[in-house]
């Protein structure tokens, strides 16, 4: 079972002085300080109080002390402490981002990107800032129709929820471009909300602002309830983690699905038609989201493997002891901090590890990734063997043969 | 009945077990204004010697003729109190039991609400009770002769214990040979005394008791009957080898058309190599050689020059065309020592078992330091070299909610123990990491203390990652990602083996045992024992008793006193000769059965005939266990069960539903 599956066993309005009056509060108490979580958490050696230490403090009532080491500040929510914890305690999703809130409302000095980023969240919809009215801009470009419902409303069968870095960002539109291609040939009825969407939130959820999520979910469900569809598709695993979870869709009857869910409901169809041979060795990095969080790992690989001429290798972390790409709990925004702070960045660790396995293209489906890979790939100096690619422009690549 | 009914009643207070909870004085007061009793009292503790002298009294003094008492379960002292009956001169079938602890006060936390439901069940028994009849008691002989499941140590020596007594003991093993786990391990904790030392003797005075019959290869396929007469169906699979035939010479596995040895190696976990032919180790019992068909050529090509029966000679213990037998044997008592299976490790991927060459589980690295084992006692890593340092990880698959939950009680022992072989053998570092040092039991904390001051380094803090080191050019050399939590640090340590201490859990198959023998399993899978503290080693069946890891993890010396414990169970079964039967049977009121035999085929216990001259069942008593099936299935209502009847449960539900 994927863990963010399981029921939050806490009301919304819990907080630190109340946790441990809940079921989940009652599920620490069990924690056998096997360290586990520590020994897991990418970034466990860079925290004074690793999550393991957390909960002797929050047992000892000395979580001030926790709050203002800013050892929580180096979380990056990839459930990889919670996915293995003996106890089945909610690290990810219910203790540490209570105490990463007080930590980012404690902290001295706000590291700058991320300031920027929650102000622009706020105030655009968007982290880079950009105008909500240039959000379904790329749609114009696409190669194949995409209907925005913002200008031709009426019913639809999916919803697709572009997100950000797919709307704004070059290298993101090639992914949504793909995207709209495979649904196109797939013969999908599909549409996008245009500048009615906003960001997601859920990294914002999960890091350090409950009050920017709950402003930007309230937008999206307002925006989303006035459609008319069946299906909710999108193609970012922090997106469809929040919908699955944090959303309060329950009533609305909606199926949520990731692309990468949605596409391989579909391979068999698709198979015929990938017919443009693509001679690579393909590692697949699992996100931490779709991973772990939702657990979803044969998708993505059964699509990989449908393209004529892919090998797939695997790294050495994989699955669900995936290694994170550093970008989760707000992490896409605190590089420089990190830096500052002398810790080496996972998506360098990560591109390693896929030459190690000898890949020539490491596989994603993350709109971060793409970004935060591709980086890593250029300091590191791989950029002669190694490629960056969304599972989604590959299978679009391989049907155009 | 003509005389009047004359009930006493009385209500325990268990200690504060029941009256903390339930308002005894109310219940007892309650009691006493109910139809036909006399006598209604609350008393500290029942079961004592004066509170089943206090019945006794009254049934003199008032005249009783019917007994209530609430209290614990019927389980643990309904024979007491019928004992008190019948000693105050009743039959003892004239007492009921209330179950007010167990059901009632120990589930319950509002007071009042439990004295309310206590009012309704003494309620149901005191109406139910003027209508119980002076039963009696059969007896029934027990056929002296015990089976026992499972060949390791806890069968080994429960046989022997019987064997020795002059018992006659089946011993039924599912392997080629007894010794089972024990027999795979190298030393023993915390004496470090060699186990195939201890326990080779013990098997092969298995192999020649003459009141043992041994039969390996063989499982139990079948089960009828009830304690002291159960008739059980052995399947015994074929071994390709006449047993008596065979000396154990060994020239069939030299003569073998595979000059080399090349399956894997079952008794070493893999890591040896055999032929299609072998012993499955030196000191097997029974002592002689079996043929794998699954990779034997005379099966898996069809054609084989068979030199095997040439070498064989005369002796003709080679049989190719051997199948599969089932045998019948009557037995009155069972006891049950199937065992454990160990953790599979790869259902933890992240700590690369069956991934990475050098991540070994605990069993395989008894066979790695074992001189026997399939590197003559060297312990090398795979590629051949004798490892630096090496990596013990406690809790695989124990204490883990994503696994299993229990604390499989012997691996943090049996981990130090492998740390100091391994020190022993290869001077390496050894790291043993764990969560909390479980070290019960005589000599144990001696031993770890040892261990410890012998320089093996201990982590407090569970590995949460495995992965290649990446700075190792030969790439084997794996990096173990852990918290020091003593130390509050998350360090990285580089290992050249890493050896996984797995727990143990329930055989794959002992739910198919658990139905077989009509037995209970805790939410965990293991074999539940009759109770956790007074009845350890019988099960909810009668007859049928446990022994060793099949009812929970142990290590040997436990394992060994269960065992005899066992052993002793059966044997005071067998010394009394017979047991008494519950009389709760079913009859067949004749005139009412209209012959349609609905109820012949649904008897588990095959007690239920048809008399074709009268058209009509009938019921041996005898067979009866009084399972009620046949009752609830007669469509004319003609089936009666005693302690049971129609009557005396309709008196019981409107005693229920009344008002209090």
């Amino acid at each position: 079972m994927a863990i963010a599956e399981r029921a939050v066993t806490c009301p919304n309005d819990t907080t630190l002085e109340t946790l441990l009056s809940t079921p989940e509060g009652q599920q620490i108490m069990t924690c056998l300080q096997c360290g586990t979580c520590a020994g897991a958490c990418p970034y466990g050696e860079f925290m004074e109080y690793p999550p393991r230490a957390v909960i002797n403090m929050l047992w000892r009532g000395l979580l001030d002390e926790v709050i203002a080491s800013g050892s929580l500040m180096r979380c990056v929510g990839c459930y990889a402490c919670m996915s293995k914890c003996p106890r089945g305690i909610r690290l990810t999703d219910v203790l540490l981002p209570l105490v990463k809130e007080q930590t980012l409302a404690n902290l001295k000095e706000m590291p700058g990107e991320l300031q920027k980023s929650l102000e622009n969240m706020a105030r655009y919809g968007n982290p880079m800032g950009e105008s909500p009215r240039k959000r379904a801009a790329w749609a114009a470009t696409a190669g194949v129709p995409v209907r925005v419902l913002a200008e031709k409303p009426g019913p639809v069968d999916i919803l697709w929820f572009v997100e950000c870095y797919p709307s704004f960002y070059p290298r993101g539109q090639a992914t949504a471009k793909a995207t709209a291609k495979l649904f196109h040939a797939l013969g999908l009825d599909f549409a996008i909300l245009g500048h009615e969407e906003q960001c997601a939130g859920e990294c914002g959820h999960l890091t350090w602002e409950p009050g920017l999520f709950e402003k930007l979910s309230e937008a999206n469900v307002k925006a989303l309830r006035k459609r008319q569809f069946k299906r909710l598709v999108t193609g970012d695993p922090h997106a469809y983690n929040a919908f699955q979870n944090r959303y309060p869709l329950a009533e609305e009857g909606w199926q949520v699905e990731h692309t990468a869910i949605l596409l391989a409901q579909h391979v068999e169809q698709l198979k015929p038609r990938l017919t443009k041979r693509i001679e690579a060795k393909v590692a697949y990095h699992d996100n931490c989201c779709l991973g772990r969080g939702m657990g979803c790992f044969d998708e993505p690989r059964a699509l990989l493997s449908a393209i004529p001429g892919v090998t797939l290798v695997e790294m050495a972390h994989n699955r669900k002891n995936s290694l994170c790409c550093g970008g989760g709990g707000g992490g896409m925004w605190l590089d420089t901090y990190y830096k500052s702070k002398g810790m080496d960045r996972l998506s360098e660790r990560r591109v390693q590890e896929a030459v190690a396995a000898g890949a020539d293209v490491l596989a994603v489906s993350c709109p971060l990734e793409l970004f935060r890979f591709e980086d890593a790939v250029k300091t590191l100096g791989h950029d002669k063997q190694l490629v960056v690619r969304d599972v989604v422009e590959l299978l679009a690549e391989s049907l155009e043969g | 009945m003509s005389e009047p009914v004359r009930i006493g009643f009385y209500v325990c207070h268990c200690g504060t077990n029941i009256a903390a909870t339930i308002d005894v004085d109310a219940v007892a007061k309650y009691a006493a204004k109910l139809p036909n009793v006399v006598v209604s009292r609350n008393y500290k503790y029942m079961c004592s010697d004066p509170g089943q002298e206090l019945i006794q009294q009254d049934i003199k003094e008032h005249k009783l003729n019917r007994v209530v008492v609430a209290a614990c379960s019927p389980l643990l002292h309904e024979h007491t109190f019928r004992n008190a009956t019948m000693k105050g001169g009743l039959s003892p079938f004239f007492f009921q039991m209330v179950n007010i602890r167990e059901h009632n006060a120990w589930v319950h936390t509002d007071g009042e609400q439990a004295t309310r439901k206590a009012l309704a069940v003494v309620r149901a028994a005191i109406a139910r009770v003027p209508l119980h009849k002076p039963l009696e008691i059969k007896k029934v002989p027990i056929h002296p002769d015990v089976l026992i499941v499972g060949g390791g140590i806890a069968g080994i020596h429960a046989a022997l214990s019987l064997a020795d007594g002059g018992k006659k003991v089946y011993l039924v093993e599912r392997e080629p040979t007894i010794g089972g786990h024990m027999a795979k391990f190298d030393k023993t904790f915390p004496t470090l005394d060699c186990a195939a030392c201890i326990l080779t003797p013990k098997m092969s005075q298995v192999g020649s008791h003459p009141n043992i019959t041994l039969w390996t290869m063989s499982e139990v396929a079948g089960v009828t009957g009830y304690v002291g007469n159960y008739e059980v169906t052995i399947k015994r699979k074929p071994r390709y080898i006449v047993e008596d035939l065979c000396t154990g010479c060994g020239e069939c596995v030299e003569a073998c058309v595979y000059r080399q040895p090349r399956f894997p190696d079952e008794f070493n976990e893999g890591l040896g190599k055999r032929k299609p032919v072998f012993m499955p180790f030196p000191q097997a019992v029974p002592p002689i050689v079996m043929i794998d068909p699954g990779t034997c050529r005379v099966w898996t090509h069809g054609e084989c020059k068979q030199p095997c029966v040439k070498a064989c000679g005369d002796r003709k213990a080679i049989d190719f065309s051997q199948k599969e037998e089932l045998k019948t044997i009557k037995v009155g008592t069972v006891i049950v020592a199937t065992g454990f299976q160990i953790f599979d490790a790869r259902r933890l991927p992240y700590y690369g078992y069956g991934l990475y060459p050098n991540v070994y589980t605990a069993l395989e690295v008894e066979r790695l330091v074992n001189a026997s084992g399939p590197t003559g006692g060297e312990v090398v890593t795979r590629s051949g070299k004798k490892p630096k340092t090496v990596g013990i990880v406690h809790c695989i698959g124990s204490r883990d909610e994503n696994t299993n939950k229990w604390c499989s009680r012997v691996c943090c022992l049996y981990s130090l123990k492998l740390a100091h072989l391994i020190k022993e053998h290869t001077h390496a570092e050894v790291y043993n990491f764990y969560i909390d040092m479980r070290t019960p039991g005589k000599s144990m904390e001696e031993f770890y203390n040892r261990i410890a001051g012998e320089g093996v380094h201990i982590v407090r803090g569970k590995v949460a990652d495995v992965f290649p080191d990446p700075s190792d050019p030969e790439k084997e050399r794996l990096l173990l990602s852990a918290e020091d939590t003593l130390l509050g640090r998350v360090l990285k340590f580089p290992v050249d083996m890493l050896v996984l201490a797995v727990g143990l859990e329930p055989k794959a198959d002992a739910q198919d045992v658990r139905r077989m023998l009509n037995m209970s399993c805790g939410t965990e899978g293991f074999f539940l024992e009759r109770h956790p503290k007074l009845a350890p080693v019988s099960t909810f069946t009668d007859g049928v008793f446990l022994a060793g890891c099949c009812q929970g993890p142990k290590d040997i010396p436990d394992t060994v006193a269960q065992a005899g414990a066992a052993a002793a169970e059966a044997f005071s079964l067998i010394s009394r000769g017979h047991i008494e039967q519950e009389p709760n049977t079913a009859w067949i009121r004749e005139e009412d059965c209209s012959g349609c035999k609905s109820c012949v085929p649904l008897c588990p216990y095959t007690a239920i005939s048809f008399v074709e001259e009268k058209k009509k069942a009938v019921i041996n008593e005898a067979l009866c266990k009084g399972c009620g099936t046949c009752v609830a299935a007669c469509p004319s209502g003609s089936i009666v069960q005693n302690l049971f009847e129609d009557e005396e449960i309709f008196n019981e539900i409107e005693g229920i539903l009344a008002n209090d």
